[in-house]
């Protein structure tokens, strides 16, 4: 177990170090986010009203409720891109055989090469939020940051099994992900985003709670927004491991299947 | 009586052929076909020198690949330094070192010494090991005044010395080496085969499988060469034993005799 957390470190030193050598990428992401929490708090401020605020869950602004699913739709997205992207460039660069001649798994490295992209989308997170408390009244104050930091880690968990999915196809098909789409697609639709899944119809409503995404935003929202204690969220949290339980042992299934295809079929370094 | 360094036994490989069309879709289950290896068998005894001799397709980055477990055999089996590649890949990955012969495979922003430390510790070697092997081998290597410089800032011959500096870096039992000096100058080139002639062979003792197309390469390095045609075993003796048996004056010309082509389609700089 020390070993495997010690080889993590080494992924993210190496990431951390390669990111430092570029310089302006974080800063563009620190504006990129003031522009996108301005964008959301406009429309808000457009969109408001009395009704509106008793529609939302937590009857809180349109804006505080829109910026929380904005930025956790945008962990999913890390999600599913991540261990796509680690595996691309480890197949372009060349480094993925020589990768997969060290002591080191597969998804290991894989899961390493996860880790850095993951927290500088939890910073990205950090960014948005703060930018929203600072200039646009989001409220910060009522957070239970215990909550939100299990509800994280559960959203991570069950969101990288979707994302390793994802990779396992990449390694068989080599380019296009139907798969990575159709999850953003069905989570921007059915996910409550930039809405509640109550004003949809019934048979999307059962979409939704087929969706690891729902619960992640309704945990995260109340955790947030609300200062929910852990055992208020208990329903949705465990919904997340159940995903988690399901999703991650699945897609590792999926992966060792497709590298076992690729060493069979001599295209793991194909393009 | 010692355990040979590497067994192969009645070893096949085929690929899938390359689908067009809507077929291609179905490339990543189309069934393997096109033949590369055809029931090849041999042994490498420890601290001896195999050369692989052959033309382009002839199967022997099939016969690498497959020990460095970076592909699965379609039937029969091998064993490096007492383990199974299929079986036991990362007990074979603890015994070997693989340089495929390219110039690619690191990450071009850090440094040759931050990527030689990451693959190091990859394979769970001490820092302070790391610290002292590297240094050793880049003096060995002429490369200490290019470990801190950038690898995207390096030309082809040195990156390539980078290369074969990793795949030594953890002291590995057997050597594979897929066209070891492609890229070096000449004066480099023969430096790197009297480091692998008198250091890895006669002091450490490492046995060496490696696949070149340079004849006084062969010649000075190899203790014996398995030649293959298209997939088949043709020869495997040493450079004078295959030169009487054909009775050759050379190697080229021996090779020539017993695979039925020209020397020309072996490599035109060869002679």
């Amino acid at each position: 177990m020390t070993r495997l957390l010690g080889d993590f470190l080494f992924f993210f030193r190496r990431d951390l170090r390669i990111a430092s050598t570029y310089r302006s990428p974080f800063i563009l992401e620190i504006v990129e986010a003031l522009f996108g929490a301005a964008t959301l708090y406009y429309v808000a401020r457009f969109v408001d009203s009395p009704q509106l605020r008793q529609a939302l869950p937590q009857g809180n602004s349109y804006f505080a409720f829109s910026l929380v699913g904005f930025v956790f739709f945008d962990y999913l997205h890390a999600a599913l891109n991540t261990f796509d992207q680690s595996l691309v460039e480890a197949r372009d660069t060349g480094t993925l055989e020589p990768l997969l001649v060290t002591q080191v798994s597969l998804p290991t490295i894989l899961i390493g090469s996860a880790i850095y992209p993951f927290v500088i989308t939890t910073l990205r997170i950090g960014i948005y939020l703060a930018w929203g408390a600072l200039l646009f009244g989001f409220p910060f104050r009522s957070a239970d940051w215990l909550s939100v930091l299990v509800v994280l880690m559960a959203a991570l968990l069950a969101f990288s099994g979707l994302g390793i999915f994802s990779s396992a196809y990449l390694l068989l098909f080599k380019r296009g992900n139907p798969s990575k789409w159709l999850i953003l697609g069905i989570s921007s639709v059915v996910g409550g985003v930039l809405f509640p899944v109550d004003i949809l119809p019934d048979w999307l409503q059962f979409i939704a709670r087929l969706n690891p995404v729902t619960y992640a935003l309704a945990a995260m929202r109340a955790a947030l927004l609300d200062g929910a204690a852990i055992p208020s969220i208990a329903r949705p949290l465990l919904a997340l491991l159940l995903f988690t339980a399901v999703l991650l042992p699945g897609s590792m299934l999926a992966f060792s299947w497709a590298l076992r295809r690729t060493k069979i079929t001599g295209t793991l370094s194909h393009r | 009586m010692l355990d040979p360094a590497i067994t192969v036994v009645s070893l096949e490989k085929s690929f899938p052929p390359a689908l067009t069309g809507w077929r291609a879709f179905l490339q990543p289950f189309a069934s393997p076909t096109s033949p590369a290896l055809r029931g090849v068998s041999f042994e490498v005894k420890q601290g001896e020198s195999v050369a692989l001799l052959g033309t382009n397709g002839a199967g022997k980055t099939t016969l690498l690949r497959i020990l460095a477990t970076l592909l699965l055999p379609s039937r029969g089996s091998a064993s490096v330094a007492g383990f199974d590649p299929v079986l036991h890949p990362a007990a074979v990955r603890r015994q070997l070192g693989y340089h495929a012969g390219s110039d690619l495979g690191f990450y071009a922003r850090l440094t040759g010494r931050e990527n030689l430390r990451f693959f190091g510790r990859l394979n769970h070697l001490s820092d302070a090991f790391l610290r002292e092997r590297i240094l050793a081998l880049a003096e060995q290597f002429e490369l200490s005044g290019e470990l801190d410089r950038q690898v995207r800032t390096l030309s082809s011959g040195t990156v390539q010395r980078l290369s074969l500096i990793r795949s030594l870096l953890h002291q590995p039992k057997v050597l594979l080496l897929d066209e070891p000096t492609r890229s070096l100058d000449a004066i480099a080139a023969a430096d790197f085969r009297r480091f692998l002639k008198f250091e890895v062979l006669g002091r450490q003792g490492t046995s060496l499988l490696f696949a070149s197309h340079t004849l006084n390469e062969i010649e000075f390095l190899a203790d014996r060469v398995l030649i293959l045609n298209e997939g088949s075993l043709v020869a495997f003796d040493s450079p004078d034993k295959l030169k009487s048996k054909a009775s050759a004056v050379s190697l080229e010309e021996a090779f020539s005799r017993l695979t039925g082509h020209g020397v020309h389609t072996l490599e035109p700089s060869s002679s």
